[in-house]
């Protein structure tokens, strides 16, 4: 799996990709909206991820340009909170899905799963995990064979899990996950509780425990053993 | 009391006081011209008696004593105020008397008293005075007519300036212009403010900017500092030391606190700057539903009742799309985190308002002052306490009404914006449903 990730901050740009890299992808950094121009014209990528801000060209041309050339790469925009319409705009020269700064990093893994999985396999797909097996386009999650019924939140939250194996999730990003915005309402992180509870007792039930472990104070984290 | 009438007040004291000095001023003149004219006309009168005496032309006593007052006994010489009674008007007039020895031939000495009324020196008075107070009535009159006058004309540049003072709005960018008079005072007045004002208009477009570039500069390291932390926190080195871990995610959580936080702040000081001009009809029906759905997982958590009225229809209001979102973002979050345990809220959507009510614990202090900025209701909250001033910032700045009520003793909140004449038509509305879903 190949990410072309375009962004001009360096700083921001090692973490995006450190973060890509531990998820296991492919990723080339570029900063510089020239170089990334380059880049897409001459390779293919599963992704692309978009700053629309560069110092030396608007972030919306690169995606004109990928469009031009039919490029197969799904587009991830990362834009300011403030630049509602470049999303607007995003959207309509065909950009899969947009983040707003600052975002998660284990967000920005879900994302791009998404976006690469809906690419790849025309959504007809699994995503195996230890005993579990998931079928995105049936939203059906099963047990060594077994159908887990699942509410919508909890199977939101599984997905976000498997998006991000062996990775520490933070509180604040699964319940910006699982809200969105509303989580500036959160006084406490109450509700992701009863969501994860249920979560890991519908686990057990099917006979798989453990998947789920509790970092203290940290988060969760979905382990490989 | 307007300038001009305090200016007159002292006028009309000054001319008062000139009035009285000069009035007495004027009768004791004229007394004393008239008895200085009296007493020569009767020295005159002795002259001519005395020459009559020497040539010997005079009647004998017994026939002088009919027409003069002569005594053949020595009497006080020289001039003498008295007073004799008139007999015809019946009443007492003060004289000038002259005294003085004659000889008449044969006769031997006598003394003659010659008399003259005084009687004109008390009119005068009453002439004077009513002379001197009719001239200050016709003085004072014209003050007043005079100020009438002034006030209309020579002020009218400083009720312009004044007027476009109170018009005046640092937020539009634009300095006063105001015109230079023909009155040397106002101009300059006038001169000063335009200079104030381009110097206002200058420093808030610097701290403008200022607040502008400081927030865009902010945001990078803040989004560099929540990716590095969360990185941070995927380093396995840090699980051996179980008391790390919770420092990084306290650190985490903290950079999360300070972004949002940033972001109401530049949300603000944008909707202040009036960077939001591209007004469009927003379907608030579709997007209050979309929030509700959003916020539910937090209503369950805080075990709240919610009910939603939009039995109105479509609605649709003219403003930013972005901003749209923020205000009911932060109605429902404030209904949410004033709210108690098991609490209620009922949100209302017409074409003509929104009402959100919710329960929450009684409060106290000046319903005003909740919108202001930093404002807590629990000073332990973790919340900036901006959420109602973003609300506040945006009505503000669409022309909405924002009312604030308490009603059952002091535990339900109701938080009412009228759309006013900002809402548009259900046809209108129709039309923008496609287009306004986000």
């Amino acid at each position: 799996m190949k990410i072309l990730l375009v962004e001009d901050e360096a700083a921001l740009r090692g973490a995006l990709a450190g973060s890509l890299r531990q998820a296991g992808y492919v990723v080339e950094e570029v900063a510089r909206f020239a170089e990334a121009h380059e880049k897409i014209a001459l390779h293919q990528y599963d992704c692309v991820l978009l700053d629309l801000t560069l110092p030396d060209g608007a972030g919306l041309d690169l995606l004109r340009a990928l469009k031009a050339n039919r490029s197969a790469a799904g587009v991830l925009i990362i834009t300011a909170r403030d630049a509602l319409q470049d999303k607007i705009t995003g959207f309509d020269l065909g950009a899969d899905d947009y983040l707003i700064k600052p975002f998660h990093l284990s967000e920005l893994n879900a994302r791009v799963r998404a976006i690469i999985r809906r690419r790849q396999f025309n959504g007809q797909q699994q995503i195996p995990f230890r005993e579990l097996l998931v079928l995105p386009n049936l939203a059906e999650v099963h047990v060594r064979g077994e159908l887990l019924s699942l509410t919508k939140k909890e199977y939101d939250l599984l997905l976000y899990f498997l998006a991000n194996p062996g990775r520490i999730l933070t509180k604040e990003a699964i319940a910006e996950h699982l809200i969105g915005d509303a989580v500036d309402a959160a006084d406490s992180f109450d509700f992701i509780y009863t969501h994860l509870k249920n979560l890991r007792k519908k686990l057990q039930e099917k006979g798989v425990e453990n998947y789920i472990r509790t970092m203290y104070g940290v988060g969760y984290k979905l382990s490989h053993e | 009391m307007n300038l001009l009438n305090a200016t007159t007040r002292y006028y009309l004291f000054l001319a008062l006081l000139l009035f009285a000095v000069g009035s007495v001023g004027l009768y004791h003149g004229i007394n004393w011209a008239l008895r200085t004219e009296v007493s020569e006309q009767l020295a005159d009168r002795r002259r001519e008696l005395l020459a009559k005496a020497q040539a010997n032309e005079l009647a004998p006593v017994s026939q002088l004593a009919t027409l003069l007052d002569i005594s053949r006994t020595p009497r006080p010489l020289g001039f003498r105020d008295t007073i004799l009674l008139d007999r015809i008007e019946n009443e007492w007039v003060p004289h000038r008397q002259l005294t003085f020895p004659m000889v008449v031939r044969g006769e031997g000495p006598v003394w003659v008293s010659l008399r003259k009324s005084l009687v004109e020196a008390d009119d005068l008075l009453g002439v004077v005075l009513s002379v001197m107070l009719g001239v200050l009535a016709l003085l004072l009159a014209g003050m007043v007519a005079l100020n009438r006058w002034l006030a209309g004309r020579l002020w009218a540049p400083f009720r312009h300036t004044l007027a476009a003072l109170r018009r005046y709005d640092l937020q539009q960018h634009r300095p006063l212009a105001l015109p230079t008079p023909a009155v040397a005072e106002f101009a300059e007045l006038n001169q000063a403010l335009n200079t104030l004002s381009q110097r206002l208009v200058g420093d808030y477009e610097q701290l403008r900017e200022f607040t502008a570039n400081a927030a865009h500069e902010t945001q990078t390291p803040l989004a560099i500092m929540q990716a590095q932390l969360e990185q941070l926190l995927q380093v396995p080195a840090l699980a051996e030391d179980p008391a790390a871990a919770p420092l990084v995610a306290d650190l985490y959580g903290a950079t999360l606190r300070l972004s949002r936080l940033h972001q109401a702040l530049s949300l603000l000081s944008k909707i202040e700057n009036r960077q939001f001009p591209d007004a469009q009809p927003v379907r608030l029906d579709q997007l209050l539903a979309e929030k509700v759905t959003q916020f539910e997982p937090l209503f369950e958590a805080r075990e709240l009742r919610y009910g939603l009225n939009m039995n109105g229809g479509p609605v649709a209001v003219r403003m930013h799309p972005g901003l749209a979102d923020s205000l009911l973002q932060n109605l429902l979050q404030n209904a949410v985190k004033h709210n108690v345990r098991g609490g209620e809220v009922t949100l209302y959507l017409s074409a003509a308002e929104l009402k959100i009510s919710n329960t929450g614990p009684a409060v106290d202090g000046d319903p005003a002052r909740f919108f202001e900025r930093f404002r807590k209701h629990n000073a332990a909250s973790e919340s900036p306490g901006l959420g109602l001033s973003i609300v506040q910032q945006i009505c503000e700045y669409y022309g909405f009404g924002l009312e604030y009520q308490l009603g059952e003793a002091g535990t339900r909140h109701i938080l009412r914006v009228s759309f006013a004449a900002a809402a548009v038509s259900p046809a209108a509305a129709r039309g923008a449903a496609a287009r306004a879903s986000y």
